[in-house]
């Protein structure tokens, strides 16, 4: 499916045709608190992108997130595919997470806990890097 | 921790992200370039602050709306863990109060450009008041090494504890180097003070 930003140049990309808040359909924040740069979100493989049941207003956007979305995306990944804010992009994911068309997983939460990371995922991340 | 909000499935890996700062101009994105699996991806946010001091007109509210963009990227650890490195933006008045980016962050690593050490300071002062691991990478642009070890962290002021490190930004196994003593860091820290782990 060809987005409608497709084929625009970047000097453009600053001034988007249509306001993204439009997209939203005026709203500008998230309901959900669950929802971060690096929660990773996945579209439910047995919703299929073009019938989009469930979601009463269903934009081009969040057919596009569903499509990208068929492997597990960081919300950052997601915004930066769409060319949209990430607060924008925040909502349009909460929308399908309510329509039961994505799941999210919410990244451990090091700092808000004030703790560290474990030995574990620590000693993963060194034996990764070590690898590059 | 309380997923029960979020079904989520175990097809999606744990995600955990490092941010990577300092000042205006030292190599952030090329740090997050060099070591990422994907060219940098950009993204962009809308943060609301209340202005400070100027253009203060009367009755008009006291907020407004900046665009802040950062540059990010990504290693697949393995199946079940991915890396984020967030390059943070430039203006730091800006992404200091971007709670999105900075929560949950495993540490931090503040790259400086010797030549201009101060452009680095506001990041540096961030990290040590909110608590943040972090370790020093001096960017040696052009293997220009002008300023010994420690001469940078006396005019850091840098507490003995963090670790500095010498690099190229440009460099893969360097960036990756500085990474690892940010992992060398948070591990030492585990250690000594046996915390609650989160996982």
């Amino acid at each position: 499916m060809k987005h409608w930003t497709e084929g625009f140049d970047d000097d453009d990309a600053d001034e988007p045709l249509v306001r993204p808040y439009t997209i939203t359909g005026g709203r500008t924040s998230s309901e959900r608190d669950d929802l971060t740069l690096i929660t990773l979100v996945t579209a439910i493989s047995a919703v299929s992108p073009e019938t989009g049941h469930g979601l009463r207003r269903m934009q081009p956007e969040h057919r596009t997130i569903l499509t990208l979305c068929r492997r597990p995306l960081a919300v950052a990944e997601v915004a930066s595919a769409l060319n949209l804010p990430v607060s924008v992009t925040k909502i349009l994911i909460g929308d399908l997470i309510e329509a039961d068309q994505m799941r999210a997983r919410p990244p451990l939460a090091f700092a808000q806990a004030g703790g560290f990371p474990s030995v574990t995922i620590l000693e993963a991340v060194r034996d990764g890097l070590r690898n590059l | 921790m309380d997923y029960a909000t979020s079904d989520h499935g175990d097809a999606a890996p744990l995600a955990v992200k490092i941010l990577i700062a300092g000042g205006f101009g030292v190599g952030k994105t090329t740090l997050v370039g060099a070591v990422s699996e994907v060219a940098p991806l950009r993204t962009e946010e809308y943060l609301t602050h209340a202005s400070v001091g100027v253009d203060d007109l009367e009755g008009v509210s006291g907020k407004s709306t900046t665009t802040v963009a950062l540059d990010f990227g990504r290693i697949t650890i393995n199946s079940e863990l991915v890396l984020y490195l967030f390059g943070t933006p430039g203006q730091e008045r800006f992404w200091f109060m971007w709670n999105d980016l900075v929560n949950g962050a495993m540490g931090a690593v503040v790259l400086v450009d010797t030549r201009r050490l101060d452009v680095s300071f506001a990041s540096i002062d961030f990290f040590e008041s909110r608590g943040i691991p972090f370790v020093v990478g001096v960017n040696c642009f052009h293997g220009v090494r002008d300023r010994t070890q420690e001469e940078i962290r006396k005019a850091l002021d840098l507490d003995p504890q963090v670790p500095l490190v010498l690099c190229d930004a440009r460099d893969r196994t360097a960036g990756r180097d500085v990474l690892l003593a940010l992992i060398d860091r948070l591990m030492a820290a585990h250690s000594q003070t046996a915390p609650h782990p989160v996982a």
